[in-house]
């Protein structure tokens, strides 16, 4: 594992010299100990099979993109009448109610981030295997990390409007099945940005520098 | 070749994996990383009390937002008085619906009441020095506890919802809201104030 360490890891890289950060406990140790003295955790050069877990997940993510999509997140009956919500159908109440700040936030957090996280995901993967824009790319992956979160939102409304309005009488709510999908693809892609290793782009910089030279 | 030595000194960027060895800090410095400028370690030797009175005041925030209604919802001659929780029991009680409830009870439940006793556990004795039994395991998980809770998110969710019933049906924000919120504050100072890297530090030193 170690013969080629040379070759793999970037000279710079703290991998290049058999030293391990603990992804737990951020510790250096050599990577032979197997385990962290620290903490236990078990070291690694790099995550393993970072590449093959964030794609799956990914592409997990956007195959449940489109029924989260689809779905209606939420059905309400009221006097007026009964009506169901999917995201989009959401953030466009919103708008044309008047309230704008509204129907921006939704829209920012429940489309554009998990659209615009698949995408980082996508342009992150290609750049561990090209090393281009290692600066760049390591700034969107921190972005794409600490974003996803938020789309969480729109499940959060869906649970707290249910809860408020349980007892039922002039007006009912209840969930609808997009929220499912819509909480998984969130999740998934927190899985997928989490198992991506940065790192990997700069060893490929490094091997792309190598070559050049 | 000159062998490495590992010295509680060295530092490797967890974003690009750049090894160097940590300056000589002052209280209050930054340590970013050379290339690709990540943000890696806070020097904040004198930040033990501070954060383990956030804390304290998290803690106490957090019971006082799970007891106290935290929404009432008035419609025609009913009010209706929601607590915190029951945003993970309302969904249970819809038929299908239990995925959803158990991963809004680990956002908004059962991550935060992790973070902040787990951080109670480590923080109180290490003012003494000491740590006590688990105390290694349990750092480990305040640190994915600290990335599961998403109290922030959901404090935006409530702003959202009492827009979206605002046309149906009143709404108004009771005793509980207010203590949620202050705990989002305490909380965030507590996790500022203590950076998990050298909680593992302090860990290390203590008996
Ligand atoms: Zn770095």
């Amino acid at each position: 594992m170690n013969a080629d360490s040379s070759t793999a890891y970037d000279r710079d890289s703290a991998a290049s010299k058999g030293l391990a950060l603990c992804h737990s406990c951020n510790r250096v140790d050599r990577v032979e100990s197997h385990h962290c003295p620290r903490c236990g955790a078990s070291l690694h050069l790099r995550k393993p099979d970072s590449l093959e877990r964030t794609i799956a997940y990914a592409a997990a993510a956007v195959i449940l993109y489109i029924p989260a999509n689809l779905l209606p997140v939420l059905r309400l009956e009221a006097v007026t009448g009964a009506h169901q919500n999917t995201i989009v159908g959401g953030v466009i109440e919103f708008w044309q109610s008047g309230d704008y700040p509204v129907a921006a936030i939704i829209f920012v957090a429940s489309v554009m981030i998990p659209i615009l996280k698949l995408f980082a995901i996508a342009a992150l993967c290609v750049s561990a295997r090209t090393g281009r824009f290692p600066r760049a790319m390591t700034r969107l992956y921190r972005i794409t990390e600490f974003i996803g979160r938020w789309s969480m939102v729109d499940v959060f409304v869906v649970a707290i409007l249910v809860a408020v309005v349980q007892l039922g009488g002039v007006l009912s709510i209840h969930p609808g099945p997009g929220a499912i999908s819509f909480a998984a693809v969130v999740v998934l892609t927190i899985f997928a940005a989490g198992s991506f290793d940065p790192r990997l782009i700069w060893d490929a910089a490094a091997r792309h520098e190598t070559r050049a030279s | 070749m000159r062998p490495t030595g590992v010295t509680t000194r060295s530092l490797a960027c967890h974003d690009c994996d750049a090894l160097f060895s940590a300056p000589v800090m002052k209280e209050g410095e930054r340590v970013i990383c050379p290339r690709c400028g990540a943000n890696l370690f806070i020097n904040r030797p004198d930040s033990l009390q501070r954060s383990a009175a956030y804390v304290v005041a998290s803690a106490v925030l957090f019971f006082a937002a799970n007891i106290f209604p935290f929404m009432t919802l008035k419609q025609e001659y009913r009010s209706n008085q929601m607590v915190l929780f029951q945003s993970v029991t309302g969904l249970i009680h819809q038929k299908d619906y239990a995925p959803l409830a158990i991963l809004v009870a680990i956002f908004t439940l059962i991550a935060p009441t992790l973070l902040i006793l787990g951080l109670l556990y480590l923080l109180l004795p290490l003012m003494r020095r000491r740590r006590l039994p688990g105390a290694v395991a349990l750092c480990r998980l305040v640190s994915t506890a600290r990335r599961w809770q998403m109290l922030d998110v959901y404090l935006l969710g409530v702003l959202v919802s009492l827009l979206k019933l605002g046309k149906l049906a009143t709404l108004t924000l009771g005793t509980s809201f207010w203590a949620f919120a202050a705990l989002i504050i305490c909380l965030s100072l507590a996790l500022g104030s203590i950076d998990l890297r050298e909680l593992w530090a302090r860990i290390e030193a203590a008996k």
